[in-house]
């Protein structure tokens, strides 16, 4: 047997979804509870961490990363990774125009 | 009953992996797509940094917090409707399938709603020329000060946000000086087309729902072992909804807000009172 064939997945409980549920609200909660603040130039550094942490907890448990084989993982780094290209060459090339004019 | 295997698998658990490795890899796809419009976002926000902030102070931040939770609840209910399949529940899958897709719907209805409220302020850029009554009016007000101005504004969008902004009981900034209105659609036109692809998602995701209650109601998922299709389907969904989580902040939360004026903002859009 492959390995992929030996990766069964068990769901999880009804009770570990809803507790997933609710940290992701209370995630949400803090999210809005930042974007409320007047933090100046540190709101969108942790808007966006919160957002993050959102992002890797619905990632891990309910797109059930937690239980995925590698192949899956791989997915997901090849993902993140290709797009931090996108954004370094990106906003490298964007950032160092113009420079003074606007 | 397990299920029918394809032919090409050699069993089962191949299958559902193969199942589950296809979603992934499209979801790969759809994070470039977004990745690409959050790129873009990101340049022109570090460059026009007021104006990105002053046009985040003009959203209704009040149906943007209801909808977050909205998503979330659909979230929770599509991953209840995994277990409903695996345990062979055909009823419980039909319920969590149909709650998800009216949470969905109650999203849409209310982004349809701010798209609605947002075109009655006349915060859409570009040259169309709509002119709400209130600015038409803040205009020849400040035309009877200043006569040199022409007698219909360059740019109607501009004079809309203007008044849109001056009347914000948070948002503090002068046009001008804090921002520049012609500017601020640069921010609007980000707004629009990223929270319009993820509404087209969401309008995917709908449908894709829709056709899985069809084959609930068929039986297709009678066979405990096709929970698969209906985890891939949530993949899918809780993507949709991760994109939200980063649109929230960047669009929405930009520019000052207040609880307060984002319970009022939401009760305005349902037609409870409150102001801008």
């Amino acid at each position: 047997m492959h390995a992929v064939e030996q990766h069964i997945h068990t769901l999880p409980t009804r009770g570990s979804t809803f507790t997933v549920f609710a940290v992701l609200a209370g995630l949400a909660l803090l999210a809005l509870f930042i974007g409320f603040s007047d933090l100046g130039p540190l709101k969108v550094v942790a808007s966006l961490g919160c957002a993050s942490v959102q992002a890797g907890v619905l990632a891990y448990f309910f797109m059930d990363l937690k239980q995925s084989d590698k192949l899956t993982w791989l997915c997901v780094a090849s993902a993140l990774f290709f797009t931090g290209l996108q954004f370094l060459f990106t906003l490298t090339d964007y950032l160092t125009r113009h420079l003074g004019v606007l | 009953m397990v299920g029918p295997v394809a032919h090409h698998f050699n069993n089962m658990a191949q299958q559902q992996a193969s199942v589950r490795l296809g979603m992934w890899l499209f979801l790969v796809t759809e994070v470039l797509f977004f990745g690409g419009a959050f790129c873009a976002y990101t340049v022109y926000r570090i460059w026009f940094p007021k104006d990105f902030e002053a046009g985040s102070a003009a959203l209704n931040v009040g149906i943007a917090s209801v909808n977050t939770f909205l998503l979330l609840a659909s979230s929770l209910t599509i991953t209840l409707a995994i277990r409903s399949c695996y345990e062979s529940d055909r009823k419980g899958l039909m319920r969590n399938l149909l709650l998800t897709t009216v949470l969905g719907t109650l999203f849409l209805g209310l982004k349809a709603r701010e798209y609605h409220i947002d075109y009655q302020e006349g915060l859409v850029p570009g040259v169309f020329g709509y002119l709400t009554p209130h600015a038409k009016e803040a205009y020849e007000k400040e035309r009877a000060v200043n006569p040199t101005l022409p007698e219909t504004p360059e740019n109607a969008f501009n004079e809309n946000l203007k008044y849109a902004l001056s009347h914000s009981k948070v948002y503090k900034g002068k046009p001008g000086e804090d921002y520049e209105p012609y500017r601020v659609q640069l921010f609007f036109m980000f707004y629009y087309s990223m929270t319009g692809l993820h509404v087209l998602h969401m309008v995917v995701g709908l449908g894709l729902l829709v056709w899985q209650m069809v084959l609930t109601a068929t039986g297709f998922f009678d066979y405990s072992a096709r929970y698969v299709y209906i985890e891939t389907m949530s993949l899918y969904w809780h993507f949709v909804d991760m994109v939200w989580m980063f649109l929230l902040p960047l669009l929405y939360l930009a520019g000052p807000h207040t609880a307060t004026q984002a319970m009022e903002q939401f009760q305005m859009a349902i037609g409870l009172g409150g102001g801008h």
